[in-house]
């Protein structure tokens, strides 16, 4: 069943196109990887369905659910989260203090002013439950802008996975990070997106290969082709707008 | 209990102390000055609710202290008999309400836009103020008395004894600055500060950004809209000067001199203002001069405005180094 329906998405910037009737479906439990050169419209995409962008034609649907007009918030809310390539994190506050922000909006505390967000054990415990899962437990205290770069980029997943999604997009999970960590966050992608949905951009040929069902390749923000990892490998319209050049 | 804490507890009993046996230790000018500087102490805080934690620099914020102020004065005015807490309750409400409206138009933005369309609107609200002479008097302004205030076994207080006027702004004010403090503790309020560190990344995570700033700005403007009808009470007459510019800026500066990282900052600043004020524009008609001077130096050299020169750690680190010299 799909769960993400893009039908003929364009989107342009002041006359640049950078999306050229792009549609696509992604079925629940699959991880699709979205490639292709920089400038392909990749993270364009990302933002146009979390409703950052809003497509100049064209129709999203989540669940069912027309989403192409809907706030950032609202598809939040549905179930949809997402990473970004740059990391986006509460700086200031603690590795703890970044989950729970997450977590009591899950858990719809969003606009309580009656109860002391300190004494909600329901919270607290979700929220530790989730720095044990990243495995980022130690750092639990810490300032968020002093951690590593590699730290904070776990914490970037743990940010998205704290609304316990049903659909992830991961918008370059690896960039930034050096052979070692990217060989140690494959297996933390595996872990946490166990009975979800994950749409990955990723520029990391071996993450992609080992991660993903089905890849869609972008290229001039057109759809250049879609398959499984194997008929990926094997295409030469693929070959020769990306993947010969690495 | 480590050492920060202690300290943190008794100087939170010395200062409970001296603010409860002030009227006894000094005399009747200075216990009236003080009641001033709880009222602006009041008003810094709630500006700082915006600044230090929404990172909201509202230029125009005087409007929701001066909507507060001018309901206080108008009831005192035509509804005789009106109780005092009833009064202070219904211009508290007035700022909120004027707050929501402002912020219906104002918190959809940030920074600088966000800054100069509350500047905008406050004056607005003074335009308003000054030229509907009718209900308002323009400039001339308005003398109100102040009421009785009746406490349950005790009959009614008269409000003109400075003392007692004092120790009611006390309660008041102390129950309006522990309501902000533990409204910040709530789920509410911790989503506003998150939004002051990143509002795109809350908004990611579910939260309407629009709707919670709104609703701290309309709890902003309902703290200032008790600070407003204190000051009322506290002065006796309202004119436009309770909303104007001047009074924007000056808890701007009550609250950068104290220091918007800390939540007590502002009180600090608004009593390091107007006491340095009184002293100042006893020697010069020039103070506001050397405020400016002031102000400059703590920004560039108190990073965290003055609290932040009582951190412990930096005390601490201070002694370590004149023990090593």
């Amino acid at each position: 069943m799909a769960i993400l329906r893009l039908q003929d998405i364009y989107k342009d910037f002041s006359g640049l196109q950078v999306l050229l009737g792009i549609s696509m479906e992604i079925q629940q439990g699959e991880c699709h990887a979205i490639i292709g050169p920089n400038g392909a419209g990749k993270s364009t995409l990302f933002n146009i369905i979390t409703g950052l962008y809003k497509p100049s034609r064209g129709q999203i649907t989540f669940l069912d659910r027309d989403i192409t007009r809907s706030s950032i918030h609202k598809i939040a809310r549905m179930g949809l989260s997402r990473s970004f390539q740059i990391i986006n994190i509460f700086p200031k506050m603690t590795v703890f203090e970044n989950i729970r922000i997450a977590v009591l909006s899950r858990f719809n505390r969003r606009f309580n002013c009656t109860s002391f967000l300190h004494r909600d054990r329901r919270i607290l415990e979700e929220s530790d439950r989730i720095l044990s899962l990243i495995g980022i437990t130690d750092v639990r205290n810490v300032p968020a802008c002093e951690m590593s770069y590699g730290m904070q980029r776990q914490l970037e997943l743990a940010l998205t996975l704290a609304r316990d999604p049903i659909l992830i997009l991961l918008d370059e999970p690896t960039a930034g990070l050096n052979a070692e960590e990217t060989r140690g966050i494959v297996p933390l992608i595996r872990k946490v997106i166990q009975g979800k949905t994950l749409v990955i951009v990723e520029h990391d040929m071996e993450v992609v290969f080992n991660l993903a069902d089905r890849i869609t390749v972008l290229n001039y923000g057109q759809v250049l082709a879609t398959g499984t990892p194997d008929e990926i490998r094997g295409s030469e319209e693929v070959k020769k707008a990306y993947l010969g050049r690495i | 209990m480590n050492r920060s804490r202690v300290l943190k507890i008794a100087g939170g009993g010395i200062a409970s102390l001296f603010l409860l046996l002030l009227p006894v230790l000094l005399p009747e000018v200075d216990v009236n000055h003080a009641t001033e500087i709880l009222v602006f102490a009041l008003f810094a805080v709630s500006f700082n609710l915006l600044l230090g934690y929404c990172g909201l620099l509202p230029f125009g914020h005087a409007a929701c202290f001066g909507v507060g102020a001018y309901a206080t004065a108008l009831i005192f005015k035509h509804i005789t008999g009106m109780p005092f807490v009833i009064t202070i309750m219904i211009s508290a409400l007035s700022g909120f309400v004027g707050a929501l409206i402002i912020g219906f138009f104002c918190v959809r933005l940030s920074g600088g836009y966000f800054a100069l369309i509350s500047l905008a609107f406050q004056m607005f609200f003074y335009a308003v103020a000054l030229k509907w002479r009718d209900v308002t008097s323009g400039d001339d302004g308005m003398s109100v008395s102040r009421p009785d205030f009746y406490l349950p076994g005790l009959g009614p207080l008269s409000l003109m004894n400075i003392q007692y006027l004092y120790y009611i702004t006390l309660v008041i004010v102390v129950l309006a600055i522990l309501a902000c403090y533990l409204f910040l503790k709530t789920p509410l309020g911790h989503a506003a500060i998150s939004m002051r560190e990143n509002a795109t990344r809350a908004s990611f995570l579910g939260f309407n950004v629009f709707l919670t700033r709104l609703a701290v700005f309309c709890f902003s403007g309902f703290l200032a809209g008790i600070a407003g009808a204190l000051f009322v009470v506290h002065q006796e007459f309202v004119a436009t000067t309770v909303m104007d510019v001047h009074m924007s800026f000056t808890v701007m500066l009550m609250a950068t001199i104290g220091g918007t990282g800390h939540f007590l900052g502002p009180v600090l600043g608004a009593v390091f203002f107007m006491v340095f004020q009184d002293w100042i524009s006893s020697l010069t008609k020039h103070w506001w001069l050397f405020m400016g001077i002031f102000f400059v130096m703590v920004v560039l050299y108190a990073e965290g405005g003055l609290i932040g020169l009582f951190k412990w750690g930096k005390i601490r680190a201070w002694f370590a180094s004149e023990k090593e010299s």
